[in-house]
């Protein structure tokens, strides 16, 4: 066992109580009568048995006094007396060889647990027991019961039956999708309770007491006035994340998962202090409402009452909500110094930024969280900064956040490869005015990660897999030269309603997009424009297939009916004129990047010069590589899957931007 | 009628959780309950937490299973989504003989979590899938 571990100490407790349980029941049968200290003894009647694992469990009824002067016809069952759930150890029940009717002392120390959801406590650890013997009558009776040998039901447990070790999500579990609406049972709005009073004592405006004077009297009633800066969804704990279905993604449907992630809506409020929290809320289906949320609830005020501290965390344990913390600090208004009179406010460019926060939560059933949101907003409240991506790819710190406008030219999920902590990363291509109109300085596209703490309402997903679109990238974080989405970050179709501009061109992109053109300096995942000539075909990779002319559906079958024809299921029609595709794979000589060898897998229908190409190759069966060598090939959209310098080779795959 | 052995195991768990949230060090208010409910295979389980052998594997669609370093070196895969252990002990004591709630790997997986030690292992979808299916070829 490891010196000082919680093995060893168990064993340490353990040898003790062992001593001690042998020496009392010696005890007992030296004594041979009832030890007569009756303080914490607890009496009960068993009035049914069972065992479980070894354990023995007695449904019992607890008796006032001990009935050792009445004899067992007199100790009649009473309706009004307390159900206890007593448990035995295999030890203990094969010392006292107990059966209905039987009363039981137990001394302490006992145990007792009472379970949520069930009226019957449960007591343990009951090793002091002993069976109280009533009168001369019954002890002869004992004797020929002693003789046969008692049944006792055994409960097989089911092995199907997990244990949960998340209070809320326990609560939680009984309601599946109906979360999306209900948020209005839990959280108040000021606009459907008018007639109810705000505050039923006085609101307080400090986090810290709130939390302080938790567990003292009246805390529950007490309230405290904070600001909202940030709304946002943060993925549920572990034990329930809805699984995949195991559905592996086609080339052109980015959409992952449609079983929508179970997620818990978040606040991060401020108080008079400067002092931040993380406030969670209750479960949603999805985080469609998200957007909803923030722009009804951002900056404004809320009482909070009666909150369950889940975590006092600090800035080495949660870096992701202490970047967020920064991303606020220092506050715009002069905040309150705990100690001093409430008129006396200080200037805040001295004070340090925080490293603890205190995350909450709401206690089930309890209405705990009122939004004013017909009151203006705070003075307090920082809207996010709306940077120029240029700006950003400039920045010098590490885990900085920050947010921005831009436009989603291609989406690409990261499935294939064993990315280390994420789950489910989808890799966004990106622009933006400030770098489509300067050349050469920075990249004209940028890639931005969602990782899958990042939640994405289905909304977004589904806009994105249409059409480009422009998105609004709330508090992403930069670090390392890389734009990250991650938890607390909250991609938005919509412009949030305050969000300052800071000088940042927030204008749409005029003309079309351009893509950086390959050089050495591309990198693995990204996306550029190419041209070049082919030099070489690579005829293993070469294959076309037919899809049907309505869907798009890659996977025809031939008709039962009529083998001649193809049938595409998702139509449910069969297909009479299908489409063509062709794939291929050709190694190029590109100008800006002529010492690598480039290689690109190109589809028929994208790129049309090379179709005839293709056409030639695989439908004749002879054809002259001289006449094929030397073509020329036009700007071409590419994904970069490889990039490496030894040897040096890029692989690439032609795509269409969105 | 219902079982209570598992509602008060999963209370109890739930208590260790919160006490070592709360203070990192309330587990010895539950060493006697430990043992009461799980009775021998509480220490040893804990000697599995103490020694951080338990741990979690994930694939990238979200499966998850875990794998505990016995005693004797060899490495035992408990399931997540029922109570399955692959020694034989679980096979005997819980599956046979119906005398156990969980083998001490199972329970160390549950001290584990609540208590925050477990290791966490990314693997990929395939890999996952051979873990599940080991112990089958083995007896094959």
């Amino acid at each position: 066992l490891c010196r000082g571990g919680l093995a060893e100490r168990l064993c340490r407790l353990q040898n003790r109580e062992r001593s001690a349980i042998s020496f009392w029941r010696h005890q007992c049968i030296s004594d041979a009568k009832i030890p007569s200290d009756k303080s914490g003894v607890l009496i009960v009647k068993i009035l049914e048995m069972f065992e479980e694992c070894t354990i023995q469990v007695a449904i019992c009824q607890q008796l006032e006094q001990s009935p050792a002067t009445l004899s067992s016809e007199d100790a009649v069952v009473s309706a009004g007396e307390p159900i206890l759930k007593v448990l035995f150890a295999r030890e203990t029940a094969a010392h006292l060889k107990s059966r209905p009717h039987d009363v039981i002392h137990i001394y302490p120390p006992w145990q007792k647990l009472i379970l949520k959801n069930a009226d019957v406590p449960v007591i343990m650890n009951t090793y002091f027991s002993q069976k109280v013997l009533l009168s001369e009558h019954s002890e002869t009776r004992e004797e020929t019961h002693r003789l046969r040998k008692m049944l006792i039901r055994k409960n097989i447990i089911s092995l199907a039956q997990t244990f949960r070790l998340d209070d809320l999500d326990g609560e939680l579990h009984q309601q599946p999708s109906d979360n999306q609406v209900d948020c209005g049972l839990q959280i108040h709005d000021n606009r459907d309770s008018k007639q109810r009073p705000l505050a039923q004592s006085a609101v307080n405006d400090s986090l810290l007491e709130m939390v302080e004077s938790q567990g003292a009297v009246g805390w529950r009633e007490a309230q405290v006035r904070v600001v909202i800066q940030r709304v946002y969804c943060l993925p549920a704990k572990e034990g329930h994340r809805s699984h995949v279905q195991g559905k592996k993604p086609l080339c052109a449907t980015p959409i992952v998962n449609s079983d929508p992630p179970n997620v818990r809506l978040c606040l991060l409020v401020q108080d008079a202090y400067g002092m931040f929290s993380e406030v969670q809320l209750q479960s949603l289906g999805s985080a469609d409402d998200v957007q909803q949320y923030c722009s009804r609830w951002e900056g404004k005020f809320c009482c909070l009452a009666g909150m369950k501290i889940l975590q006092r965390t600090t800035r080495g344990r949660t870096l992701g909500l202490f970047s967020l913390i920064d991303s606020l600090w220092p506050p715009v208004v002069p905040v309150k110094v705990p100690g001093q009179s409430q008129d006396s406010e200080m200037t805040t460019t001295n004070l340090p930024p925080p490293s603890f926060c205190y995350i909450l939560t709401v206690q089930p059933g309890e209405m705990h969280v009122e939004v004013d949101e017909e009151e203006q907003i705070s003075n307090l409240y920082q809207p996010p900064a709306v940077r120029g991506l240029k700006e950003i790819l400039q920045i010098d710190g590490c885990n900085e956040r920050c947010s921005f406008w831009a436009q989603v030219l291609y989406l690409r999920l990261q499935t294939k490869h064993s990315v280390p902590v994420n789950q489910r990363e989808i890799w966004l291509f990106v622009t933006d005015s400030t770098l489509q109109n300067v050349a050469h300085v920075t990249p004209r596209v940028v890639a931005v990660s969602v990782t899958a703490s990042c939640v994405l309402s289905t909304e977004i997903t589904e806009a994105l897999s249409v059409a480009s679109r422009r998105v609004f990238f709330k508090d992403a974080l930069w670090g390392n030269g890389r734009i990250i989405c991650v938890e607390r970050t909250v991609p938005l179709l919509q412009k949030p309603p305050l969000c300052s501009a800071a000088g940042a061109d927030l204008s749409e992109l005029t003309g079309p997009v351009r893509l950086d053109e390959l050089d050495s300096t591309t990198q693995t995942n990204s996306i550029c424009a190419l041209r070049g000539t082919v030099v070489g075909v690579n005829e293993s990779t070469a294959f076309s297939w037919p899809t049907c002319n309505r869907c798009g559906n890659g996977k025809l079958e031939l008709c039962p009916q009529d083998r001649d024809l193809l049938y595409c299921n998702q139509c449910s029609e069969v297909v009479t004129s299908p489409v063509l595709k062709m794939q291929l794979e050709v190694f190029l000589s590109c100008p800006s990047r002529s010492q690598s060898t480039v290689r690109v897998k190109v589809w028929h229908k994208m790129s049309f010069g090379l179709f005839v190409l293709i056409n030639m190759l695989l439908s004749l069966q002879s054809y002259e590589v001289q006449s094929v060598l030397g073509k020329e090939v036009g700007l071409l959209n590419c994904y970069v899957h490889s990039a490496t310098s030894h040897p040096n080779c890029v692989a690439l795959e032609e795509i269409v931007l969105l | 009628m219902d079982s209570t052995l598992p509602a008060v195991a999963e209370e109890l768990l739930k208590e260790i959780k919160k006490a070592f949230q709360d203070t990192s060090h309330g587990i010895d208010t539950f060493s006697f309950r430990l043992k009461f409910i799980f009775g021998p295979s509480a220490v040893p389980a804990l000697d599995l937490v103490d020694q951080h052998s338990v741990t979690r594997v994930v694939s990238p669609s979200g499966r998850t299973a875990y794998q505990v370093l016995g005693s004797s070196g060899k490495l035992y895969t408990c399931y997540s989504s029922c109570h399955f252990c692959t020694c034989p002990a679980f096979g005997f004591s819980v599956l046979q003989k119906s005398e156990s709630l969980l083998c001490k790997h199972i329970l160390a997986v549950y001290l584990s979590r609540a208590m925050g030690a477990c290791q966490d292992l990314t693997v990929s979808e395939e890999q996952l899938t051979s873990i599940l299916l080991a112990e089958e070829e083995d007896e094959g």
